[in-house]
């Protein structure tokens, strides 16, 4: 049973490291919380979910075309609405030098606040249904078998790939996000943005690009996640703080850290789960405030 | 309206007030102050009749301790700099409580909440009472309270908690440097509100009988952060007139023929973008400027009566990067009286011996001492400020407030007397004293920096020059009797130059200990007394202008041929 608990629990740590990545290319560029960050998920999904199936949605096979436009409409979608969070939710409340404008902390983070909370209510509107069933464009679920495991307990066949490919997709994201023009013009900017404009470095544009890079990882999040179970419009928020848990166990700054902090977070959720269902949700916000709270303090404090 | 719903909004209004404190008051974004409610309202529930049978004001009393102790908790969090984890924290504590509260059905209720019957008497045996806790009764109590709450926060505002407040929204890198401590500052701010917030809490579980999660939700959280937002900057009003619009909120909702629930997590959604977007273009405005003429009607003050002279003594100093030798067996005096510069090519380390000498930085080898103690044993730099050394930084760094408060913020870093705030909130005769020498301290600041005529303009209007000596006036204020100051002259022109030396000199006939990082050699020769010399880490010379001027080995190292 432990063992089912753990492959199950790596799995979902492999989609919330995907998340945390996203949270952390936004934390180690433009400097801020992304709080908004799982509902840019949910959203994302859902966006494909109204625009394909409607607003009554019925979990069918979809058509190869049809599988292929939601795929392609959850991860723009996700890209466009991040990017859009960014531009008018974050941008005006960073420092600005040109403008001879300061940072604005509690802007930003109210901003945040207040697009989660659009995107929630607002999908909720649109679907009003407690959660739905969410087609499967990469047709996972023809991994139909279950695999019985040793010691007890069984794994839908799903699982296993789903861990397998999300771990491909961050390995390959953090090797992207290191090695390419876009990841080094990342973190020129993160380190000194006035230097990184010298350099030719678009400030303005980074901090939206940063954004929909990070809608980008949650799109491919959410068409991993979704599928698999009862997707409900509130589930953003529980999904966006085990992405943070994950990217503050990482050290908020490497994306490698975050994936590895993901799979760490979705272990111990799974082994806290199998002793006792009702802490789900309790395990993600618990380790956000706990990780807050313990982390080391790195700058000066009287 | 009935005395139900009444009782209600003014109990919802003292949460909001409880939260002004920290958000409009401190700065500090808390996006939880539903959590805290929550506790204070399911604490009352589970402890009090009905529950586990305590009597109602020590279950009341026991659930406000909690909230509190769950904020100082979270203030843990804040303990960087930026705020923002604060935030976050907050928001994440705000989710953890709801979600708790609707996991545990078997102890919270579930989504129903815990149902108790009104425990509508108050029974205070020593006093041989039986209240009766009417809602007309909820009224007066919760209306009683939400005016001592605003009467604190308006007077709390004028007095040495307001210089707090000030520091720690305005600039809370500057507070720190001027010895304010500021994170314990959070910590009393946080519990404040936290405590505030519980005490709401019960008050409501007492007055409606029940308390459910979606009652105390992240949505409630952000409502009463949209309500206090919407005021601005440390006002009392913004609650009233949030608090007022959050009750008139669900008779506008009755209209739509939707799930009013995602309505209202809209239309706050709304509002708080809305607020936003005032916020910003209020940020972006000019401050109003009551005109350099203001008038300061304080009486003049015995310059020399404040200062003593001093001693920082430093020897065989050594610091390594890696392996850069930046500093290597410095020594340096710094005497009272005595301006003392210290000049060298960049990266020869004087900033590095600044830091070392203000006790930022731990040297690897070698000694700092201010009056005979060593300085590494006296702490963060709150306790360096109070022992009387003060750095002032190399960029301006000047808040956005008169000089006048930005020095009462320096003299309130350098002197703390125990329960300074609370002293003022009862209006001691004691704290009547202690205001009045601050006065003086802070009229004495801004007098020996020729800062008078400014002193009641908003200082980022001021030029350079002037913020150079708002900078300095806020660290003489605290009491320093060493002031080290990184390159204060840049950006001057010649006049202003001219005056800040008079400046420099009079600090120092005060009987201050001056150390000067400058490298206009013509201001170091008008003001110094002594020069040091580093070139590559190592001392290369010490002595008079003239002396300096004259080395040799300076001349090589430093100054060149362009002064032959």
């Amino acid at each position: 049973m432990l063992l089912q608990a753990t492959i199950s629990g790596l799995a979902a740590g492999a989609v919330f490291g995907l998340v945390a990545m996203g949270f952390t290319v936004v934390a180690g560029t433009v400097r801020v919380l992304h709080l908004a960050h799982g509902d840019v998920v949910v959203a994302g999904v859902l966006t494909a979910v109204v625009v394909v199936l409607g607003r009554t949605p019925v979990a069918t096979q979809l058509s190869p075309p049809r599988a292929l436009a939601f795929a392609v409409l959850v991860l723009a979608s996700g890209a466009a609405l991040a990017g859009l969070v960014g531009l008018l939710a974050v941008r005006p409340y960073l420092a600005d030098a040109t403008a001879g404008r300061e940072a604005d902390a509690l802007g930003w983070l109210a901003g945040l606040v207040a697009a989660g909370l659009l995107l929630r209510e607002g999908f909720g509107l649109l679907l009003p249904q407690e959660a739905y069933a969410v087609p499967d464009p990469l047709r996972l679920d023809a991994f139909t078998g279950v695999i019985a495991l040793p010691g007890g307990g069984a794994l839908p066949g799903r699982v296993p790939v789903v861990l397998a490919l999300a771990l491909l997709i961050g390995v390959g994201a953090e090797r992207l996000l290191v090695q390419s023009r876009f990841g080094k013009a990342l973190r020129a900017f993160a380190d000194d943005p006035e230097a990184a404009a010298l350099c030719g470095v678009a400030g303005r544009r980074i901090v939206v690009l940063a954004f929909a890079c990070a809608g980008l990882l949650a799109g491919i999040a959410g068409l991993l996640d979704a599928p698999g179970r009862a997707f409900s419009v509130e589930d953003g928020v529980v999904l966006g703080f085990a992405g943070m848990a994950a990217a503050l166990l990482g050290g908020l700054g490497s994306a490698r850290g975050a994936l590895l902090g993901g799979l760490a977070v979705g272990v111990l959720q799974a082994w806290v789960v199998q002793a006792d269902g009702r802490y789900a949700d309790v395990v993600p916000l618990a380790l956000v405030v706990a990780l807050l709270a313990l982390r080391p303090r790195d700058r000066v404090s009287a | 309206m009935n005395a139900v719903e009444l009782a209600q909004a003014l109990w919802l209004l003292l949460a909001a007030l409880g939260l002004a404190l920290s958000v409009s008051y401190a700065g500090l974004p808390v996006l939880g102050q539903g959590a805290f409610v929550a506790v204070g309202g399911v604490g009352t529930a589970l402890l009090g009749p009905g529950g586990a049978g305590l009597p109602l004001g020590v279950a009341v009393l026991l659930a406000v301790v909690a909230g509190g102790v769950l904020g100082q908790l979270v203030a843990l969090a804040a303990s960087r700099l930026d705020g923002a984890s604060l935030g976050l924290a907050t928001w994440a504590l705000a989710w953890l409580v709801y979600r708790a509260l609707l996991a545990f059905p078997e102890v919270f209720g579930g989504a129903q909440g815990l149902v108790r019957t009104a425990p509508a008497h108050l029974v205070a045996p020593l006093l041989g009472t039986d209240l009766v806790l009417t809602p007309v009764v909820h009224v007066v109590l919760s209306g009683l309270l939400c005016l001592t709450a605003i009467a604190v926060l308006i007077r709390l505002g004028r007095g040495p908690g307001g210089s707090d407040l000030l520091a720690l929204r305005q600039g809370p890198e500057v507070a720190a440097g001027l010895g304010i401590p500021v994170a314990a500052r959070r910590r009393a701010v946080l519990t404040a509100t936290a405590s505030v917030g519980a005490l709401s809490g019960a008050g409501t579980v007492v007055l409606l009988g029940l308390v459910a999660p979606a009652d105390v939700s992240p949505l409630l959280s952000l409502q009463l952060f949209v309500a206090v937002l919407i005021g601005g900057a440390a006002t009392w009003w913004g609650p009233v007139v949030g608090v007022a619009l959050l009750t008139a909120l669900p008779l506008a909702l009755d209209v739509f023929p939707v799930d009013t629930e995602r309505l209202s997590g809209l239309l706050t959604a709304g509002l708080l973008i809305a607020v936003l977007l005032i916020r910003r273009a209020l940020r972006q405005a000019p401050h109003p400027s009551p005109g350099r003429t203001a008038a300061i009607t304080l009486p003049p003050v015995a310059r020399e009566s404040i200062w003593r002279p001093s001693l920082l003594n430093a020897e065989n100093v050594c610091v390594r990067f890696g392996s850069v030798r930046a500093l290597e067996d410095v020594g340096i005096v710094l005497r009272g009286g005595q301006v003392h510069a210290l000049i060298g090519p960049n990266g020869s380390g004087k900033t590095t011996l600044l830091r070392v000498l203000a006790g930022d930085l731990v040297p690897g080898s070698g000694v700092v001492t201010v009056g005979g103690r060593p300085l590494v044993e006296q702490g963060g730099p709150a306790a360096r400020v109070r022992v009387g050394v003060v750095r002032t930084p190399q960029r301006t760094s000047v808040l956005r407030t008169t000089a006048m408060r930005q020095v009462a913020i320096g003299r309130r870093g350098g002197s703390r007397p125990r329960y300074a705030v609370l002293r003022h909130l009862l209006a001691t005769p004691n704290a009547a004293r202690a205001e009045r020498s601050s006065e003086h301290v802070v009229h004495a600041a801004l007098d020996c920096t020729d800062l008078l005529a400014a002193a009641e303009v908003d200082a980022t209007t001021l030029t350079v020059a002037e913020q150079r000596r708002v900078q300095i006036a806020r660290a003489v204020a605290t009491g320093a009797e060493v002031l080290l100051l990184d390159e204060p002259a840049a950006g001057m022109s010649a006049t202003e130059r001219a005056h800040f030396a008079d400046v420099v000199r009079r600090l120092a006939g005060n009987g201050l200990a001056v150390l000067l990082v400058e490298h206009d050699m013509r201001l170091v020769s008008d003001v110094a007394d002594r020069v040091t010399v580093l070139a590559e880490g190592h001392v290369i010379a010490t002595g008079s202008p003239v002396e300096v001027q004259a080395d040799p080995e300076v001349r090589r190292a430093y100054l060149g041929t362009a002064l032959a």
